[in-house]
């Protein structure tokens, strides 16, 4: 592993995914869409996937490999980076999930660039590209701290995932010391000015960071270039250096059968009411003409608020409330992370707008401390926002006018540290549906969302550190903004129907061909970045059926699918 | 001013009482490109110039945004009046030449473009807008004007400053939740303002950096090795003519 870590442009690559060497030296986005299956709506296909993100593109790669017939619908469009990206941060707008959600409770979450993705890729398009992975303990807080949920798997179930999947993305980093130690398959990156200050400050009072954890190429990686380092992570990557499914697991899924529906959007995942198996799913197309795909599976994975909006407007007379819902719980522990940032100032330049955003991280604070007063923890990042983020920033500080204008003009002299602050899961912070409706006629989701007095203590402890970083870096002024990020949760996975959506091998307990793949089924979140945890639960499941070992009889599955539970 | 930017004197949360105005005219004018105002710390920069390093499709984005200023369909004649003023208040545009944002908000809302999100409490974001135009000649009404336009600049700020602290009431203002009529109002202006290469001038960014990328960030042992041979260099950090009376050159 020692020697793995120190080979930069690593010539290790991954045995079951080709994705890499799919890809074009010259050109971005997908290049072999000319040669994707077609599957006729008559007749139905193994698996429907809904959405093309880390979850849905991820499970379905690995399944076309085992030889199962997939379509993946997905509401957005069919990216081509080349053609449809720019280098441009309004204009990148079309990468978000803009369609109105209706936000309430105490601390209503803003919605929109910061947490929702849309289009062939799902949100990794746009994420900043952080991949930690979850501590051992993040499966086990109910009996560990006594609060919010145990998740029906352990680390280790999980841990040759990570693996796999950070050989595919690929990550780049230092030596990790937190959680299960472990090492990455690129080495770490070189940082920007703006990232060592904030690297500095921290040794100064004792915190200690690492360069990574990014799914960033730092090498040669198949057919994809190295990280030019222009900061635009946010905005897409016309590159290729940063990963998303996109390009890391749909060109080997379309080389393996799978299809992918793009500007299609699930509306019900229809049922067999006396079987009360699903059938396939009801969508609209690009011409707004509804569809039905007929399948023998179905897998939703469209994030904590699509997720549960559909399975809530799936209803049918056998389950009036919405499918998976027998038990009210879908919806519920709906969790966002604390990501308060606090900006710092300095003599000199640092242009933090240069390298990717995200640089070093420390997970020193992961762990519950009793000391701090409050269960679980946080972890430290660098982050970077571009001119309208910043002028975000300098506004949440209470700025507007010639003093806005004034901060804005000091932009050159700014570096920014966030943190992820685990939140706990409650079911009141819940998606539901709206009285609106979207332009289809589907009620548009309401997410309601307060914190609790663990969440608040945990935000402020996290605060403190990040300004005593800044004061022993030796910044001259510094801003606050207090925000959210990352969404998951609201269709968990558990022990039993009473107080879950779906089971550990991710199937709904009360609809036996019905998966949920993605950040839906987190029944804690850690205070990691999810994407490379969805992957991960992508890649368990994907062994789980393939290898028949989910939790049902065994024998009603056949090889190529799961034909034999047709109604 | 001294133009010392190593120093954070000049910043609002650092200045002195007696210097609670930082005068951006004492700023640099600009040299090269245009900045809103023409003031800024980078006279000799203009990001527009950079341009054949960007690729096609995001030079056609930038241009456009520039060049092919959009006609106010969304808004009728008064409300776009009392808007624009607003917005040149709240981001202190106070002389030309002025970035046209009211022209990108009005563009946005035309289209129907969202940013995801509506407050429960809230009416949608074109709705907010109207409401908050309403509101804005309702109290100039209660100044004595017809029209927010008509009020003078000190009055103008004013309200504006009621305005970000929530602090407007009867009338439109009891429509709405104030304090977030505010974040809507400023997500769209500050979007407009700093997608806008003008902006990009004065606050020395790199804007689009696709192909070239960057292969200078930052390094602590290389001097001036934050900054490409092409980006801008802040203004002087000493004001000449201070600096020239101060060691008795003149």
């Amino acid at each position: 592993m020692r020697l793995r870590s120190v080979v930069k442009g690593s010539v290790l690559m991954p045995k079951d995914n080709d994705s890499p060497f799919l890809l074009d030296m010259h050109k971005r986005g997908v290049q072999n869409v000319d040669r994707m299956e077609r599957y006729p709506l008559s007749a139905p296909v193994d698996l429907v996937v809904v959405g093309a993100g880390a979850g849905g593109v991820t499970l379905a790669q690995r399944l076309a490999r085992a030889g199962w017939r997939i379509v993946i619908l997905e509401k957005g469009p069919f990216w081509d980076p080349d053609r449809d990206w720019v280098s441009d941060e309004k204009g990148s707008s079309g990468l978000y999930w803009t369609d109105t959600r209706v936000i309430a409770g105490n601390d209503p979450i803003e919605m929109g660039k910061n947490n929702s993705g849309v289009g062939v890729g799902g949100s990794m398009t746009h994420f900043a590209g952080y991949v930690p992975r979850f501590h051992p303990s993040d499966f086990e807080v109910r009996t560990r701290d006594g609060v919010a949920a145990d998740w029906p798997i352990s680390y280790r179930d999980l841990k040759e995932s990570f693996e796999r999947v950070e050989l595919e993305l690929p990550v780049a980093g230092q030596d990790w010391p937190w959680g299960d130690p472990h090492s990455y398959p690129h080495g770490p990156h070189p940082i920007a000015g703006a990232a060592s200050v904030a690297w500095q400050g921290a040794l100064r009072c004792g915190i200690e960071m690492r360069v990574g954890p990014v799914a960033i190429t730092n090498g040669v990686f198949g057919h994809r270039p190295h990280c030019i380092y222009r900061g635009f992570c946010l905005q897409g990557c016309k590159v290729n250096a940063k990963a998303s499914p996109l390009i890391t697991h749909l060109p080997d899924a379309i080389e393996y059968g799978v299809e992918v529906r793009a500007n299609c959007m699930a509306t019900r995942v229809q049922i067999d009411e006396s079987s009360g198996r699903c059938t396939g799913v009801t969508y609209v197309d690009g011409d707004d003409i509804e569809r039905f795909q007929p399948a023998d599976a179905v897998a939703v994975c469209g994030y904590a608020i699509e997720t549960p909006r559909l399975l809530l407007h799936s209803t049918s007379r056998r389950f009036p409330n919405g499918l998976g819902n027998q038990s009210d719980q879908v919806g519920r522990y709906a969790m966002v992370q604390g990501a308060t940032q606090v900006a710092a100032r300095f003599p000199q330049e640092l242009r933090m707008y240069k390298a990717p955003p995200p640089e070093v991280s420390s997970e020193q604070f992961y762990e519950t401390d009793e000391s701090r007063g409050f269960a679980r923890g946080f972890s430290l990042q660098t982050v970077a926002p571009l001119p309208i983020d910043w002028a975000e920033h300098v506004q949440a500080d209470g700025h507007w006018g010639q003093a806005l204008r004034e901060y804005m003009r000091d932009y050159a002299h700014w570096t920014v540290l966030g943190v992820l602050c685990e939140f706990l899961p409650l079911p009141e912070n819940r998606v539901t549906l709206a009285s609106e409706t979207d332009r289809h006629g589907m009620p548009v989701a309401n997410f309601s969302y307060s914190l609790c007095e663990n969440d608040k203590r945990n935000v402020a402890c996290a605060t403190k550190v990040m300004e005593a970083i800044w004061e022993n870096a030796g910044a001259q002024d510094t801003l606050k903004i207090d925000r959210y990020a990352h969404l998951v949760g609201g269709a968990r996975m558990g022990f039993s129907p009473d107080d879950s959506v779906v089971d550990s091998s991710h199937r709904a307990w009360d609809c036996p061909n019905l998966f949920l793949c993605d950040g839906s089924v987190f029944p804690t979140e850690g205070a990691a970045n999810p994407a490379l945890v969805i992957m991960a639960l992508a890649d368990r499941l994907a062994a789980l059926l393939k290898a028949k070992r989910v939790s049902r009889p065994a024998d009603a599955l056949r090889k190529g699918g799961l034909a034999s539970l047709r109604p | 001013m001294r133009y010392d930017f190593a120093e954070a004197h000049h910043l609002p949360n650092r200045r002195v009482p007696e210097q609670a105005h930082a005068d951006p005219y004492d700023l640099p004018r600009q040299r090269r490109g245009v900045t809103p105002q023409m003031h800024g710390r980078y006279p000799d920069y203009d990001v527009l110039e950079q341009s054949d390093h960007w690729d096609a499709v995001t030079r056609r984005v930038v241009f456009e945004r520039v060049s092919n200023v959009p006609e106010v369909r969304f808004f009728d004649g008064r409300e776009a009046e009392t808007l624009t003023v607003l917005a040149d208040v709240v981001l202190a545009q106070d002389a030309e030449p002025r970035i046209p944002v009211l022209a990108y908000v009005d563009e946005k809302l035309f289209k129907g473009e969202r940013d995801g999100y509506r407050y429960f409490d809230m009416p949608d974001d074109d709705e907010t807008w109207r409401r908050v135009a309403r509101g804005l000649d309702e109290e100039a009404r209660r100044l004595g004007q017809d029209r927010f336009a008509l009020l003078g600049v000190g009055e103008q700020v004013e309200v504006c400053h009621r305005f970000a602290n929530g602090e407007l009431f009867g009338g439109a203002w009891d429509t709405l939740n104030v304090s977030r009529a505010w974040s809507v109002v400023m997500r769209y202006l500050l979007q407009a303002f700093y997608s806008h290469p003008w902006a990009w001038n004065e606050i020395g960014f790199g804007g689009p950096a696709y192909p070239r990328g960057y292969s200078r960030f930052g390094s602590p042992h290389l001097d001036s090795a934050e900054r490409e041979e092409w980006e801008g260099k802040e203004a002087y950090a000493r004001d000449p003519v201070g600096d020239a009376q101060e060691r008795g050159l003149e």
